[in-house]
């Protein structure tokens, strides 16, 4: 009598218990549904509609649907698209020497100043960091008035409004994130393999080179990739302290929309800006997923 | 032996110093040139400090009926409609994103994730274009709409990983003791929740009292928010008045950052890219 019972009564409990959990599971996916229904509604009709708007009108024009935009775009804004690419390449190399370098410092040294230094520009906005630097280094700006009196050269010409300004203040508001999240990394590269190097004499800034950073590299591209898109997509910095020729596309965007009411070429110029990111923003999306499912 | 740990202290707190130094004025110059600005009544080449100081700038700005006040009030507003709206949306997203397996979730995260992953200018642009088919174009609405859906995706990450920090046994214990799903919700998770709750309402807050790019688009000349204003003087070289708004704007987000300082941790706002 008891073995029968025994075999019986957890399978019935079990078939029972997968029904149960069934019901339950098709409820929780209509509830997860209907909880997110708002935000993705919301997402669809004011960030995707206007993204798939702007590739579609990218194809037309007066001339009818084609490439015109695109060859216009391309025979006007050549140089502004590569010059866009330099900069950004140029900020991007800066940006992380010097996140490697302080994230790389930090992860063995204590030094409760320059861990809070280094993250002020973090929330300044980047219209503001550009308003600043205007000021900063502008021909008789702040940089050159004391400059001029420690080099005792009564003048220097400015940073502002060329290539150099715009590198230099692009590399002032991106930096901190990018080393806040390396240097996330780096602190969670655990200690034993440092220390082995270490013991084997290793230096430092071999350890960092050679074991941290291969180990970190997910983040590292993550910070970098966040970096590239954020600055090539700039307006306020390129407005506010750029040259006036060559200018960065967002500005050649703004002005072809405002000036000349020209949205084909304008739409075509930011299909242009989503293909110079695409492969990065792919793996950018990939890694957040996946971490995310984890 | 202590000769050589001591002089090897005095040779690493001379090169701290040196180091800090460089690395203070390269951080703080612009900052502080922007606050020097704000109180120069007059600041002629090549003075060091300007030949006048004073409050003149900032009272004006200030007064009952300055045009930085208007704006300062039409930024106010907008970004706490901003805030509520936000708020009401994510949470239920962060919540459900943290607690439920939602079919498709990976196009689902996919779409929260693009508005950072791409340019944001050329959807601006076509944003302004869709929306003045609808007379969106130049009035609140139209803005709010625009600094929803740039602070909604910080917004649903910041609650997703609030929500997830929360044991979910603490939930399952209070549904075992017989409480319905809302009232634990409502009971243990929302309190729970409710630090990463408001980080997040700050956060966007500020997205929303900073943001320029998409009201620029969609908003100017008739809406002129705080970052509109401070264009446009910073541009027409009124550099008082751009550096006034500057300091009014960056103060906000600067006390967010010290009130953070505890949590702001890098895989916490790994997904912000501020």
């Amino acid at each position: 009598m008891r073995p029968a019972s025994s075999e019986q009564t957890p399978s019935v409990l079990r078939s029972l218990e997968t029904q149960h959990s069934r019901g339950r599971a098709s409820q929780s996916y209509l509830n997860g549904i209907l909880l997110v229904l708002p935000a993705l509604i919301v997402l669809c009709v004011l960030y995707i509609y206007p993204l798939v708007s702007s590739i579609i009108m990218s194809f037309v024009s007066d001339q009818g649907v084609g490439l015109h935009n695109y060859r216009k775009a391309i025979d006007l804004y050549w140089v502004d698209i590569l010059y866009t690419v330099g900069i950004t390449l140029i900020s991007l190399a800066i940006v992380f020497v010097i996140s490697v370098a302080i994230a790389g410092y930090l992860r063995f040294n204590r030094w409760p100043l320059l861990n809070f230094l280094y993250r002020l520009p973090l929330f300044i906005p980047f219209l503001i960091a550009g308003h600043s630097m205007r000021v900063f280094l502008a021909p008789h700006g702040i940089l050159n008035i004391l400059l001029t009196r420690i080099t005792g050269i009564p003048e220097l010409p400015g940073l502002a409004f060329n290539w150099v300004g715009l590198v230099v203040s692009f590399v002032w508001k991106q930096f901190p994130l990018a080393t806040l999240l390396i240097l996330g990394a780096f602190q969670s590269v655990h200690d034993s393999y440092i220390e082995a190097a270490l013991n084997l004499g290793c230096s430092k800034f071999r350890a960092i080179w050679q074991i941290v950073l291969p180990i970190a590299r997910p983040t590292v591209l993550v910070a970098m990739v966040l970096t590239f898109v954020s600055t090539i997509g700039c307006l306020t910095i390129p407005l506010l302290i750029g040259p006036s020729k060559p200018v960065m596309l967002p500005v050649d965007m703004s002005f072809r929309v405002t000036y000349f009411g020209d949205w084909g070429v304008a739409n075509a110029l930011g299909v242009i800006s989503y293909l110079l990111v695409i492969v990065l923003s792919f793996y950018y999306l990939r890694y957040m997923v996946k971490k995310e499912e984890t | 032996m202590q000769d050589v740990t001591q002089s090897n202290w005095l040779k690493r707190t001379i090169l701290r110093t040196i180091a800090i130094t460089l690395i203070g004025l390269a951080i703080v110059g612009p900052l502080a040139g922007t606050l020097l600005w704000s109180f120069a009544e007059k600041w002629y080449w090549p003075s060091v400090l300007p030949q006048e100081i004073g409050l003149k700038y900032w009272r004006t700005s200030l007064s009952g009926r300055s045009q930085v006040m208007d704006s300062l009030w039409i930024s106010l507003v907008i970004a706490v409609i901003v805030v509520v709206i936000v708020t009401l949306v994510s949470v239920p997203a962060g919540y459900a994103l943290a607690r439920y397996n939602i079919p498709w979730k990976r196009i689902l995260l996919v779409i929260f994730l693009m508005p950072q992953a791409f340019p944001q200018l050329p959807v601006f642009i076509n944003m302004a274009s869709i929306f003045y088919r609808y007379n969106l174009v130049g009035t609140i609405p139209g803005v709010v709409a625009v600094h929803v859906v740039i602070s909604l995706v910080y917004s649903i990450w910041i609650t997703t990983a609030a929500f997830k920090s929360i044991p979910a046994v603490l939930e399952e214990a209070a549904i075992n003791l017989g409480a319905s799903r809302l009232r634990v919700f409502f009971r243990i998770t929302l309190p729970l929740a409710m630090p990463g709750l408001i980080a997040s309402s700050i956060f966007v807050f500020i997205t929303s009292l900073d943001e320029f790019t998409g009201t620029f688009f969609v908003g100017a000349p008739f809406i002129q928010t705080l970052p509109i204003l401070m264009y446009t003087a910073s541009m027409g070289y009124n550099m008082q008045y751009a550096s006034v708004i500057a300091i009014l704007l960056t103060i906000p987000a600067l006390l967010f950052m010290v009130l953070l300082e505890r949590f702001l941790k890098a895989e916490y706002i790994s997904g912000l890219g501020v």
